[in-house]
């Protein structure tokens, strides 16, 4: 209790209150933006806030995490045009219903959707992340392996068209990792005499070319794409009676997207998908889906909030990101001089419970938001994009460059986007190479370690019974289109 | 009926070509990276735990290289979900997208010539020129506009350090 006054004592300043209504502010904003993404605005926000108290910094990326995935839906249901991709099923009966002239009831819905799912899944966060950082404390090198392998198995069932490429992506994200001098040996690896290279590739020019620059590339090509836009003049609540009609399809998509979150890798995206699918196999009205039904409007959007919020668990408690926006977080804790996992929940409990308030203030905040800017949000998303997208590009060139003030980063940069554009036109994703390079040192570090506490001996590491555990998971996974495929035949 | 006879039958048929294409890239990508870590320098077993720095990467490429092999063939069972790999390339990348990449390149190749204002000053000049914008009540406050806000807000008021590059030149 202690803690959580202490970390709510850290919320109160008001730069920091400011800091975190204005990540809810960019972060709807970006939401509407379709092409703009949390993943994007985080990386670009990282070199920004490196000089601010880490509690701010990760408060304001928290808040933007949470609103931007309520801000796609401002675009989905006014453009059809999802703004961010956890608002895809969002669209599909929230844009009938904006059709249908009630644009203001269908934005009313996805914002108390969003907010109930968001707190659901707070209030789980606040439980589960202790009690797991508490089990995780008894880990050991050899089953921090273990629980490294099953969160790189996960990235197979990341969004995208191929689990193979999602690996693959995966693994070389950790292949990139290995950049610079081994930590034990203190030999170079893979840097090919150029000095930058020593010291590894920095996170945040990867980060920002995989996830802006090559949205850029892709922008490129649809410049003169033109969108319809439904009038919408305000954002209109749903009544209690409404809401009680629709109090089990939103209970039951916070619990699908919270326990979705909390797997590692799977994101909103996944959440709100199957919310979708819930919501309309439980509806009584299936007719009615796709064609402005309510239940098609808050079982994605209770879901895709609620997967946010379940991410962050695995995220604080584990060291393990939840979904590309927490890798992305998580890379942050890391360069603001945490150590993402177990301790850090241990060790400074009441950082962990600001991000908490941070996350609730945020929920709080986008309805509030949502309830007034709604038509102004609808707007930004006719900003020329032939003016936005060098705006992209000039933050991201100053925030690779100022992170370390180096123009290797800035190629770097460029290289990353030139990359990630090319891996997305062949269906490898960049949220899992992300995540490989985030889990990399963590995979190498307890690799090498359990190595030379079991003399060399591989086999060794399966007499630890959590080590089995997340190997036979770490199967499980693997092998899941397999086995769901024999299941659903029968 | 003239597609199926134009059908690629056998090995064809089994092998995606522009997979197979991938597939050797990443190949004779892993062959290379492979060899460069044959060239990590030699530590002595004692003072490495017997784990060689050049084991990890190793173990990676193995992996990856026997995930890549099944790149080629991939496609079929991604057919049987009902997902089409080539979708997102069946048409060849848009010359304006090659365009922006060259132009970008430039930029960022010049930039420390050019010194941070003038390479923001040219990135909001060339890229919406080059993309078809031709309204000057638009272009001009742009030009002239986001720049300034972003020297302002950066270079002055959050105090990242702007290399002057050619304004420096220019004032002595």
């Amino acid at each position: 209790m202690e803690d959580i006054v202490k970390g709510i004592g850290l919320l109160l300043e008001f730069q920091n209150i400011l800091l975190i209504l204005s990540g809810v502010l960019i972060g709807v904003l970006v939401g509407a933006l379709p092409g703009l993404s949390s993943p994007m605005a985080i990386a670009l926000l990282i070199p920004f806030t490196i000089s601010l108290d880490p509690v701010a910094a990760i408060a304001m990326m928290a808040a933007l995490y949470c609103a931007g995935t309520f801000g796609g839906s401002i675009t989905a249901i006014l453009i059809n045009a999802p703004g961010a991709p956890p608002a895809v099923a969002t669209a599909l009966d929230g844009y009938p219903m904006a059709k249908n002239g009630e644009p203001g009831r269908a934005l009313g819905l996805a914002a108390v959707s969003s907010v109930f799912g968001g707190v659901f899944s707070l209030i789980v966060f606040i439980f589960a992340a202790p009690l797991l950082a508490k089990l995780a404390l008894e880990f050991g090198p050899a089953e921090y392996f273990g629980l490294a392998v099953f969160a790189l198995s996960m990235l197979a069932s990341m969004s995208g068209k191929s689990s193979l490429r999602n690996l693959i992506s995966g693994l070389v994200g950790v292949l990139i990792g290995t950049i610079g001098i081994h930590l034990t040996t203190g030999v170079e690896r893979f840097t090919f005499d150029i000095p930058d290279l020593e010291e590894g590739i920095h996170f945040v020019p990867v980060l920002i070319g995989l996830f802006a620059v090559s949205e850029l590339f892709k922008q490129s090509e649809k410049l003169n794409a033109v969108v319809e836009r439904i009038q919408a003049k305000a954002l209109r609540l749903p009544s209690l009676l409404e809401l009680k009609k629709l109090k089990y399809t939103i209970l039951r998509s916070s619990g699908i997207g919270t326990f979705i979150g909390i797997l590692p890798a799977e994101g909103s995206t996944v959440a709100a998908i199957i919310g979708y699918n819930e919501a309309r196999r439980w509806s009584k009205e299936k007719d009615k889906f796709g064609k402005g039904s309510p239940e098609g409007i808050v079982g994605p959007e209770a879901a895709n909030n609620a997967a946010a919020g379940g991410a962050m668990v695995p995220t604080l408690a584990l060291g393990i990101p939840g979904s590309g926006s927490t890798a992305l977080i998580l890379a942050a804790l890391i360069m603001h001089g945490f150590r993402p996992g177990p301790y850090l929940i241990s060790e400074t409990p009441e950082f962990v419970y600001a991000i908490f308030g941070a996350m609730l203030i945020a929920n709080l905040g986008f309805l509030f938001i949502g309830l007034v800017g709604a038509k102004f949000f609808s707007l930004v998303a006719f900003i020329p994009k032939k003016l936005l997208w060098p705006a992209v590009f000039i933050f991201s060139m100053i925030g690779s460059y100022s992170f370390a003030s180096s123009m290797f980063d800035v190629w770097v940069m460029l290289a990353a986007g030139l990359v990630g554009y090319f891996m997305d036109r062949h269906g490898f994703s960049a949220a899992p190479l992300v995540m490989g390079l985030i889990l990399g040192k963590l995979v190498e570090e307890s690799f090498s370690q359990s190595m030379i506490i079991h003399d060399n001996n591989f086999f060794a590491l399966l007499e630890s019974p959590v080590v089995l555990l997340f190997f036979v998971l770490t199967f499980l996974s693997l092998s899941s289109p397999f086995w769901t495929k024999f299941f659903s035949k029968k | 009926m003239k597609n199926q006879k134009n059908a690629p039958k056998g090995l064809g048929a089994l092998l995606n070509k522009n997979d197979t294409i991938i597939a050797i890239l990443l190949t004779l990508i892993i062959a290379f990276l492979w060899f460069e870590t044959t060239k990590f320098e030699k530590v002595p077993a004692l003072f490495s735990n017997n784990i060689p720095p050049e084991m990890f990467p190793q173990i990676l490429l193995i992996i990856i290289l026997g995930m890549v092999l099944i790149i080629p063939f991939e496609h079929i069972f991604l057919k049987r979900n009902g997902k089409n790999i080539d979708s997102s390339r069946k048409t060849r990348v848009a010359n304006s997208t090659i365009g922006t990449m060259m132009i970008l390149s430039i930029i960022i190749a010049s930039s420390q010539i050019l010194g941070a204002a003038l390479t923001i000053i040219a990135v909001s000049i060339l890229l919406p020129i080059y993309w078809g914008e031709r309204r000057l009540k638009v272009l001009i406050p742009y030009v002239v506009g986001f720049p300034l806000f972003v020297i302002v807000l950066f270079n002055i008021i959050l105090g990242v350090h702007f290399e002057p590059g050619l304004l420096d030149l220019i004032k002595s």
